[in-house]
């Protein structure tokens, strides 16, 4: 594919030590806090799970992206391949499995702003190409480099989230026992009203309470959580959340073994939000590592990663 | 070459079509045109020694490679970085495991050893590919077995039945590499205790027997039986069990006893009973005695006689007896007043000596005809100490008993029983009936074109290091030349490290039982995996790891229990007959060829002749086998009996005239 694009793209050079660019400084999201609403009325910010972890998941829904600058038109516009992939790995027995039809997506992302998009189209036939630029972007800024490589990078993170909510979705739509989601599940409106779908998130770039929430989960003890919040982002579906300790942090900094839950509305927050939190408890073991998040990380989301890596690298079921 | 429709019919049920693994390599592990890896699922039935069959999936020269290989390592770890991360995953607590809802992945990866590739050319790296479980065609192909399984040139000999999963192959040695010509000989070794050495042998001669081809010949095998009562009871059935059945039935063998069976034994010092733990009465009757005289002895003096004591002087002199004196007149007009002697027994011998060492004190002479009278002294003392030593095989009268020489039987067991002998006694049996053997194989007058020989213990009798004996010799010639006359040797032993090895290393084919860890250690192991060795020293009864040259790796077999009463049964079922007086042995030893002899008969026998008269009258009857004992005893014992029992019916008879009788009258 590459090759056509060559020759058939004027002005178009390959790079040959395509690196990738997720994982790069331009990853980081800048730290905000975001207020949220109380939903259960608790006296103390810092709720111990009584009862012990239990296991509840009955699968483990992750996704994966890989973008890599490939070629450049003239000096300033990036030609980035992007693959995105998503699947979940049911809990049969002990054993994980692969469930339903594992998605694996590639395609090339361009600024059509900058390039003959038709020209390019039918050199990469059949790979789908996307325009990375929109209307809302500044014109100006479009002329930098690093500004393309970013819009091309959340381009194909947007596409691995549509991967991740369609694989989601479907979940939701035929089985029985609650997805463990690896992240938040506001994005999808399918999951997002689903009682099965629990979204643990990892990162902590947004934070959501005021400063007393925020300290308080800080300080959360090993097996304690926040009390519910309900917290609605911009365009994505409301949803309960709170924040639980997976490990003793002493030691550590605040943030460790820190994750935040998601679930659907439910008439009973309190009820959901111990249950649930017995669930995420008991997937502390076996350890994810050598997975660097070993501390907030779940076996099973490692796994999905791994056989998600496996059949990207692969090209099985593109 | 197969090709691919005929590999589809061969492997066409489902479940033989259903992948048991995939093969896997990386720059680090990479396969070779030897050696493989595939990985399984966690239940796979899979294990070391398991033959399988890769299916390539890219045509060379226009055909879509299949490689057969075995396993012989195997390894399984998850994705735990360290041990660490295991522990700190459970805090510590092993009981924890149980709480955590998710087993790790594991991994099932498998070596395996190639035995063949189709096509044989160009020899190259395993390809990727789904591999599966071999069934019985495919084992037949791996192991070269296919070879001589083809009708018309069937030469398979089975040796019992690769296990794994669903299959139960049956694995057969080429009888052209067991018995020869192209290789011979077979080596088994395990530890002691657990009998698989001796059944295996058991079974084999009984699969032998049964299926080695009528063209190739006739074949007969010669037993020792070295210690206990292990091959005493060959005609004998015993219990079998279902398993068992089903194994023969598969193997194609009949689940039945030796047919013909002849046993010898010599007899105890006494010389009254035969010195076998068979001596119950109701197996005595293919039990014949074992006895040699002063020339079969003489042939192999060198066995008994050490270096120190058959110097070259002594050795002349005992080449001069050989020649001039055994069975033929000797005349010397200075001895004994110019007595003729005629040297058929030790106690003629002794009687020769005897004259010679009184000529030599009465004339103060220091030799007789060049031979030194401390020289005629020393091999004096050690000949006539030979019917000592061997008391009971060797006769004083010269009486000889010995295997049906020129008259073997096809598919017949000989054994010779020399487990209650001394070690001088066993050296003699085993040197002359072996080298009878090879005299009359070579001479094609033995009755039979193959004996297979089983000797147990070569650790003993042929030991890698220690003194040269006779015995050692004697096995290193029929390793190295036995083949091709047809003279093949099945040994056992417990360290196969600790016998000669070119006894070891000329054994075409190799058995090999449970293991000791020790013996596991030495060189002669050192082509073995870590893995298959960890097999062998584990090995339940009844099974053995198998190398046989179309054989490019071992392979595993199960062998059913022998269809022969154990040895230990045996003994308890047929107990060992006690000591008799002299009449009731006499009475047994007789009744083998007339039961119609009663105590009666035996008593008056007894009370007209001394012991040693009858004991040799009664080893002259058991080997001539006369149809009338009474009459060959008449015969043999003169005037006496005939006249004593015709003459005063129930009177007993003076022995001899006495001069001054007062009741002669």
């Amino acid at each position: 594919m590459l090759r056509t694009v060559l020759t058939q793209v004027e002005g178009v050079r390959a790079v040959l030590d395509a690196s990738p660019l997720d994982g790069t400084p331009l990853d980081a999201e800048p730290p905000r806090v975001v207020d949220a609403e109380a939903v259960e009325n608790a006296t103390n910010r810092s709720i111990p799970i009584v009862g012990g972890s239990i296991p509840g998941f009955g699968a483990f829904l992750d996704g994966r992206q890989d973008s890599r600058i490939v070629a450049w038109i003239g000096a300033l516009t990036p030609l980035v391949i992007g693959t995105v992939s998503a699947g979940i790995q049911q809990r049969d027995g002990r054993r994980l499995r692969s469930w339903g039809e594992t998605i694996v997506e590639r395609r090339l992302y361009a600024p059509f702003a900058r390039v003959d998009s038709d020209r390019l189209r039918r050199a990469c036939h059949p790979l789908p190409v996307v325009d990375t630029l929109t209307r809302d972007d500044d014109p100006a800024s479009a002329l930098h480099p690093a500004f393309l490589q970013e819009r091309a990078r959340q381009a194909v993170l947007r596409d691995r989230e549509d991967a991740e909510q369609r694989v989601g979705a479907a979940w939701c739509a035929v089985a029985q026992v609650p997805l463990f989601v690896d992240g938040g599940i506001a994005g999808s409106d399918s999951m997002a009203r689903s009682p099965l779908a629990i979204g643990v998130v990892k990162s902590h770039r947004t934070f959501y309470g005021d400063a007393e929430g925020m300290a308080a989960a800080l300080g959360l003890g090993p097996a304690e959580r926040t009390p519910v919040v309900r917290i609605a982002p911009r365009g994505r579906r409301p949803v309960y959340s709170w924040y639980l300790r997976l490990r003793d942090p002493a030691g550590h900094d605040a943030l460790w073994g820190l994750v935040r839950i998601e679930v659907a509305e439910t008439s009973d927050p309190t009820g959901r939000a111990d249950l649930v939190s017995r669930w995420v408890l008991a997937e502390r073991a076996p350890l994810a590592a050598p997975d660097a998040r070993w501390d907030r990380m779940t076996y099973g989301v490692r796994a999905v990663e791994q056989a998600l890596g496996a059949v990207a690298r692969s090209g099985w079921r593109t | 070459m197969i090709d691919s429709t005929s590999r589809s019919e061969l492997h066409g049920d489902a479940e033989a079509r259903r992948p048991l693994g995939r093969v896997v390599a990386t720059e680090r592990q990479p396969n070779t045109p030897h050696e493989f890896h595939f990985w399984t699922a966690l239940d796979a039935v899979v294990g070391i020694g398991t033959i399988v069959r890769v299916e390539g999936t890219h045509a060379v020269n226009g055909h879509v490679p299949l490689i057969y290989g075995v396993v012989t390592d195997g390894k399984s770890y998850t994705d735990v970085p360290s041990p660490l991360v295991d522990v700190l995953g459970f805090d510590g607590d092993p009981a924890g495991v149980s709480l955590a809802p998710t087993d790790r992945t594991e991994i099932r990866l498998y070596s395996a050893a190639v035995l063949r590739q189709l096509p044989e050319e160009p020899l190259q790296p395993v390809p990727m590919g789904e591999v599966f479980a071999a069934n019985d065609a495919d084992v037949a192909i791996a192991l070269r077995m296919d070879g001589y399984l083809r009708d018309g040139a069937r030469t398979a000999i089975p040796v019992g039945l690769y296990h794994a999963g669903h299959t139960a192959a049956p694995i057969h040695l080429d009888a052209d590499f067991l018995l020869g010509p192209e290789a011979a000989h077979l080596s088994i070794s395990g530890v002691s205790g657990l009998a698989t050495k001796t059944s295996a042998i058991e079974w084999l001669l009984a699969s032998l027997f049964a299926h080695f081809p009528a063209a190739k010949g006739s074949v007969a095998a010669v037993c020792f039986n070295v210690k206990g009562p292990d091959l005493l009871y060959l005609d004998q059935p015993a219990e079998m069990l279902d398993e068992d059945l089903v194994m023969y039935d598969r193997l194609g063998v009949p689940a039945q006893p030796f047919e013909r069976v002849q046993y010898f034994a010599p007899y105890k010092a006494d010389g009254r009973s035969l010195n076998t733990i068979r001596s119950n009465e109701a197996l005595r009757h293919n039990v014949t005695p074992l006895t040699w005289g002063l020339r079969e002895v003489l042939q192999f003096a060198e066995v008994l006689l050490n270096k120190d004591d058959v110097d070259a002087k002594a050795d002349a002199l005992i080449d001069f007896i050989g020649e001039k004196l055994v069975d033929r007149e000797f005349h010397d007009p200075r001895l004994a007043n110019g007595k003729r002697f005629r040297v058929r027994s030790f106690a003629d011998l002794e009687e020769f000596f005897r004259d010679v060492l009184s000529h030599l004190e009465e004339r103060g002479g220091e030799s007789w005809r060049t031979h030194h009278a401390a020289t005629i002294r020393k091999v004096r003392n050690r000949l006539i100490n030979i019917s000592t030593r061997c008391a009971g095989l060797v006769t004083d009268d010269g009486q000889t008993s010995d295997l049906p020489w020129g008259s073997f039987q096809d598919r017949t067991v000989y054994v010779v029983d020399v487990a209650l002998l001394e070690e001088d006694a066993q050296d003699l049996i085993f040197a002359r009936a072996v080298s009878k053997l090879r005299e009359h194989l070579e001479s094609r007058s033995l009755g039979v074109d193959h004996v297979v020989v089983f000797v147990d213990e070569l650790n003993k009798y042929a030991p890698g290091d220690g003194p040269d004996t006779y015995v050692r010799k004697m096995l290193l010639d029929i390793a190295e030349r036995g083949r091709y006359l047809g003279l093949v040797l099945f040994g056992a032993q417990q360290f196969r490290s600790q016998v000669h090895r070119r006894v070891v290393g000329n054994a075409g084919t190799s058995l090999y039982g449970r293991m000791d860890a020790d013996e596991l250690a030495t060189p002669g192991y050192a082509t073995l995996s870590a893995a298959t060795k960890s097999k062998l020293a584990t090995l339940a009864k009844g099974q053995l790891m198998v190398r046989h040259p179309h054989f490019t790796q071992p392979v595993f077999v199960r062998f059913p229990r022998p269809a022969v009463l154990r040895g230990r049964d045996g003994a308890e079922r047929f107990p060992q007959a006690h000591d008799v007086s002299f009449e009731a042995a006499l009475l047994g030893a007789l009744r083998v060829l007339d039961s119609s002899l009663d105590p009666a008969w035996v008593a008056k026998l007894r009370a007209l002749h001394d012991d040693a008269e009858l004991l040799a009258v009664r080893n002259a009857a058991l080997q001539q086998r006369p149809k009338n004992v009474r009459r060959f005893f008449e015969a043999k014992l003169g005037a006496r009996l005939p006249a004593r029992e015709a003459g005063l019916p129930g009177v007993p008879a003076a022995i001899r005239a006495l001069p001054d009788d007062p009741y002669a009258d």
